[in-house]
């Protein structure tokens, strides 16, 4: 018994001074880290063989989506396990996550090292730009011609070097309920709807009239907030740290508090149920603002077998054309899985079998303009899962040739989201603007001590 | 007479009165749960198409959905949930009872002041050295790992209390004297005699830490990410965030119920024990 | 540890026994010290420096002295003193559950406890109401979100039976808001708070009663004379026991408002307030909210402590070691 205590009490001694030396060291080491970073990944990947390869793949993502396509459309090696450690988008919750594990990156056994992450457009930037990454070169990846330009510099740091690819592209349109359109405008076809809403004063002329029929133009207040901040001209941030609002936000903020003052919206937020069961068959709204993910993402309830409302739904252009999210696939500096990676990055680009089945099953728009023009072209393609079997791609094709990417910060997904957290509360009666402002600046302060708020 | 029946009729009506108070408050318990149990046998369309109060059919549906969903992992959840729990019930209620024991059997320098700093403490919440804590299990590379979930229930200073206070009222000094007289060493003593005298306080305590860990969201939620090693109460919190949309809600209902059902197949077992477990340490009879 | 070395051992008791003493205790202040006592002193110690992340660059830490509370201080541009809120908030919404929990317990214990009344099925009772004492708060109050938001069943009920309207939200007012999670609150310690009080008044000498009633008190002035101030030793603990808990709040009103403490941030709790600067990363600001917080439970600990070590001392003179 006697031994047995003395064994706890060194065991707990050297316990804790691990601690405290491990903590010692950490410190020290953190900015080493970012100037080791990028020469590391160029001589292991210059070292790298193929016996080198590791056992396991560690990938890190904020939900299902791309693991859905990554188990059906990439075989994994023999031998290696893939393992997704998941943390939820909302609240900055994920890049929590994903920063603390890059940051313990280097001290961590090979096994348990990121290989492969996921970003998204709002914040790409803070990983792209550090040398968490790895230039894509370094293992033998080019991108193809095929894929998008604005996928490929949204993944790139400032010097041009790519650190990763999107599997997707994500130009966004508006999706409407034909019959409503119907009832409202007296037709249902596309050319005729694009016709009465391509400007935001014609959209909000159309809002009203289905207001007098009794039905809703968006089913969120925040529902056409994408199409404005994606025109925006300035970053949210500017070069000296200030918060600025651009005049795309400040004209969303006007045409929300016209569609609530007017009941044109709900006040139900972009990803609440309230605003999901719109889609069933029962539901009231004319009009949902998404990309090709929208579909599977968020319109499962129309696709409902018992309420929903499948092939009730066109696409059209819209007021303003605007992309809306996608996932990039980031290669983690210290993967010890490149050439995996280098697997993956080409399944989800270049690979026209996948491709073409991402848009045949899965109502994907891939990154590969080869395979997007194969069905734009196509007379025989048709989108029958939720559309009306309209060749969506042809649109999206089209709205894809434009887009930009610029004027982007590391910032973006949470002050996106503070924004709109805060002002739905002005939107549903809590709060005035101003105090729903306020709130929004304690929230930027609390989230970012670096940027400043207006006082 | 008169004024007896009047007195009668009185306690009568009082009595009324009383079982509907008591009536009610059971109600009002069971009623958010009855809810919860109902949602849960119906489909995502047949919630959003208003309310009734009687079950539907799809509660296997619910339950087989919840149960074998990819991105909420509800049996590896409740299974690393019991892992630290029991656990940590175990941890802390033996070595909260030898704390308590030598500081109720033995006198040595400090000991008032060591009693001291116990009871002075025994209010901090943990929330308030979590910074601390969780730098110092990132440095350690322990974050995503059961260990600092776990060992840290070795000093739990309310457990230690209500240890405490239930040797005072049933251990009785002569015994230990007796079993050094019999040439028993100290730790025999406490594991072979004293831990059987106090069963009925190690068995209260380690259903309320088992239950208190069981339920503990704030220090997991900081320390673990890794799918395979979230707890339940980090699962439940992520329901509501953003993908929360994309949910079947008859799932999300099922995921509440599996969340608290461990607890309450316990509860419905022990009740009677858990019920007078609550009093003994708090109340000196 | 064989009995032999004990035996010999035995004869100068009172040192040798001294020295279990503190090897039974030592596991407790090992892990204490690891787990608690460092991490106090490294959540004291960051409050005084600027240290957070910017994206994945570690700011700081720069030591700023005080800067970090006189942030914490400093009124926004409404002229509130946030932390202030937050503390009323956790303090109205505290109050809000235990008012009714300790008069519902009070009185309950009354009721389970009065010969003349002789309830029956108090097992049953009792087990219903001590119930939601153990169920998961983050669960509890997941199911008042699905329960309670605009697309959920209280609402449709409600709708039904017209007795509000399709356009109202349960989430817009504070009201509301705050009801929902005094209420969980409530259910949740009303049982516990019954069933201590109870064991309470059954602990009082009956004898005590029987004189008064002879000495021709009426029910209502046994329980005003004799009751009351023989259960306010054990009133007081639970309350403040209780206020403690309070002051925790977090799981309840994070997972209902999903951590924005709507509307208007008044049901945010200082606990919250907390987390928020925790999970940004923001380790300066998150000690000096720390410490604030350390100050105000040790204030309402040194009250429970002197109580208890009141307690305390009275068996120790019986003590014979």
């Amino acid at each position: 018994m006697k031994k047995m205590i003395t064994l706890l009490l060194a065991g707990m001694m050297v316990f804790s001074m691990a601690a405290c030396g491990g903590g010692q060291k950490q410190e020290t080491s953190a900015p080493a880290t970012e100037a080791a970073g990028s020469e590391a990944a160029d001589t292991e990947a210059a070292g790298g063989e193929a016996s080198d390869q590791g056992k396991v793949f560690n990938i890190y993502a904020w939900n299902e989506e791309f693991k859905g396509f990554f188990e059906k459309y990439y075989t994994v090696p023999e031998g290696v396990t893939v393992n997704w450690i998941i943390n939820p988008s909302d609240g900055g919750v994920y890049q929590q996550k994903l920063d603390e594990a890059l940051l313990n990156q280097e001290n961590a056994p090979a096994d348990e090292k990121i290989d492969m992450f996921l970003a998204e457009a709002d914040y790409i930037g803070k990983y792209v730009d550090s040398p968490y990454t790895m230039d894509v070169s370094s293992f033998g990846f080019t991108n193809a011609d095929t894929e998008y330009e604005y996928t490929i510099k949204a993944a790139s740091d400032q010097s041009g070097v790519c650190k990763g690819v999107s599997f997707q592209c994500c130009p966004a349109a508006v999706i409407y309920r034909k019959s409503i359109a119907k009832d409202v405008l007296g037709t249902d076809v596309p050319e005729e709807v694009q016709a009465q809403i391509d400007t935001w004063e014609k959209f909000d002329a159309v809002a009203a009239q289905a207001k007098e029929k009794g039905y809703y133009m968006t089913a969120s207040f925040a529902e056409t907030f994408r199409a404005f901040s994606n025109n925006c001209t300035t970053p949210w941030v500017d070069a000296d740290g200030n918060l600025q609002f651009d005049d795309q936000i400040t004209a969303w903020m006007d045409q929300t508090d016209n569609y609530i003052q007017n009941g044109y919206t709900l006040t139900a937020g972009v990803w609440d149920q309230e605003k999901t069961d719109q889609m069933y068959a029962k539901g009231k709204t004319m009009c949902f603002f998404g990309p090709a993910w929208y579909y599977n993402f968020c319109m499962t309830n129309a696709q409902d077998p018992e309420e929903g409302c499948p092939g009730d739904w066109c696409i059209v252009k819209g007021p303003q054309a605007y992309f809306w999210g996608g996932t990039w696939l980031l290669a983690a500096t210290g993967s010890d899985n490149t050439e995996m990676l280098k697997d993956i990055f080409e399944t989800f680009t270049s690979n026209e079998e996948v491709c073409s089945n991402l848009v045949e099953q899965d109502n994907q728009f891939p990154n590969n303009t080869a395979v997007v023009e194969k069905y734009a072209n196509d007379p025989e393609y048709g989108n029958t899962a939720i559309l009306d079997g309209q060749n969506d791609i042809a649109i999206f094709a089209e709205l894809a040739k434009d887009i930009k990417w610029e004027n982007h910060t590391n910032y973006d997904q949470l002050l996106n989201e503070g924004l709109q957290n805060k002002l739905q509360e002005y939107y549903n009666g809590s709060v005035d603007k101003e105090t729903a402002l306020k709130n929004f600046y304690n929230y930027v302060k609390e989230t970012y001590a670096n940027i400043n708020v207006p006082e | 007479m008169n004024k007896s029946e009047k007195g009668r009729l009185k306690l009568m009506i009082l009595r009324v009165i009383v079982y509907i108070i008591l009536i009610f408050l059971c109600v009002l318990c069971l009623f958010f749960f009855y809810l919860m149990v109902i949602n849960a046998s119906r489909s995502n369309a047949q919630l959003s198409s208003g309310f009734t109060l009687i079950p539907k059919g799809h509660f296997i549906d619910n339950l087989v959905n919840a149960w074998t969903d990819a991105s909420i992992n509800i049996p590896r959840g409740m299974l690393n949930s019991l892992i630290i729990a029991l656990v940590s019930a175990v941890l802390t209620t033996y070595f909260s009872a030898l704390t308590a024991y030598g500081i109720h059997v033995y006198d040595f320098k400090g000991k008032t002041a060591v009693f001291t700093f116990i009871m002075a403490v025994m209010m901090i919440p943990a929330q308030v050295s979590a910074l601390g804590f969780v730098q110092m299990m990132n440095k350690m590379h322990l974050n995503n790992n059961f260990l600092p979930l776990i060992v840290p229930s070795i000093a739990a200073p309310v457990v230690f209390f209500y240890m405490k206070q239930y040797m005072e009222s049933v251990l009785p000094l002569e015994i230990i004297d007796a079993a050094r007289v019999d040439g028993s060493g100290e730790f025999y003593t406490f594991n072979k005699i004293v831990l059987p005298i106090m069963k009925p306080a190690i068995a209260v305590q380690m259903i309320f830490s088992f239950v208190s860990s069981w339920n503990n969201y704030f220090i997991p939620a900081l320390l673990l990410d890794k799918a395979e090693m979230k707890t339940v109460p980090i699962m439940i919190a992520q329901l509501r965030s953003a993908d929360y949309s994309k949910f079947d809600m008859g799932k999300v209902y099922m995921f509440i119920l599996l969340a608290i059902l461990p607890v309450m197949i316990v509860y419905i077992i022990l009740s009677k024990s858990i019920i007078r477990g609550v009093t003994a340490g708090s109340v000196k009879g | 540890m064989d009995g032999q070395n004990q035996k010999k051992t035995g004869k100068q008791k009172a040192v040798n026994y001294a020295k279990w003493g503190y090897i039974f205790i030592i596991p407790f202040f090992v892990v204490y010290i690891i787990f608690t006592l460092v991490p106090q002193f490294l959540t004291i110690y960051n409050s005084f420096f600027e240290t957070y992340r910017d994206g994945l660059t570690q700011i700081g830490p720069n030591f700023v002295g005080l800067d970090n509370y006189r942030a914490v201080f400093t009124p926004d541009s409404s002229g509130t003193i946030r932390i202030l809120k937050y503390f009323a908030n956790t303090l109205i919404m505290w109050v809000a559950g235990a008012v009714p929990q300790f008069v519902i317990a009070m009185l309950l214990a009354i009721f389970f406890t009065s010969y003349r009344l002789n309830i029956k099925g108090q097992g049953f009772f009792k087990t219903v109401i001590y119930m939601p004492n153990l169920i998961m708060a983050a669960a509890f109050s997941m199911l008042f979100f699905t329960l309670f938001n605009r697309a959920g069943p209280i609402q449709a009920i409600l709708v039904q039976n017209g007795m509000i309207d399709q356009s109202f939200d349960f989430f817009a007012y504070k009201i509301t808001v705050r009801g929902m999670i005094a209420l969980m609150n409530f259910l949740m310690w009303f049982g516990n708070t019954t069933i201590v009080l109870m064991a309470g008044i059954m602990g009082i000498d009956q004898s005590l009663f029987e004189s008064a009633t002879i000495d021709g008190a009426n029910s209502t002035q046994v329980f005003f004379k004799v009751t009351l101030p023989l259960l306010m030793p054990i009133f007081v603990y639970c309350l403040i026991t209780a206020m403690i808990g309070g002051i925790q709040m977090f799981d309840v009103p994070q997972v209902l408002t999903n951590g924005k403490g709507v509307p208007d941030e008044l049901s945010r709790t200082l606990i919250m307030y907390l987390n928020g600067y925790l999970i940004n990363k923001n380790f300066g600001m998150a000690g000096a909210i720390s410490v604030i917080i350390l100050i105000i439970t040790g204030i309402l600990g040194g009250i429970v402590y002197r109580m208890l070590s009141a307690q305390y001392k009275a068996p120790k003179q019986k003590r014979k070691y």
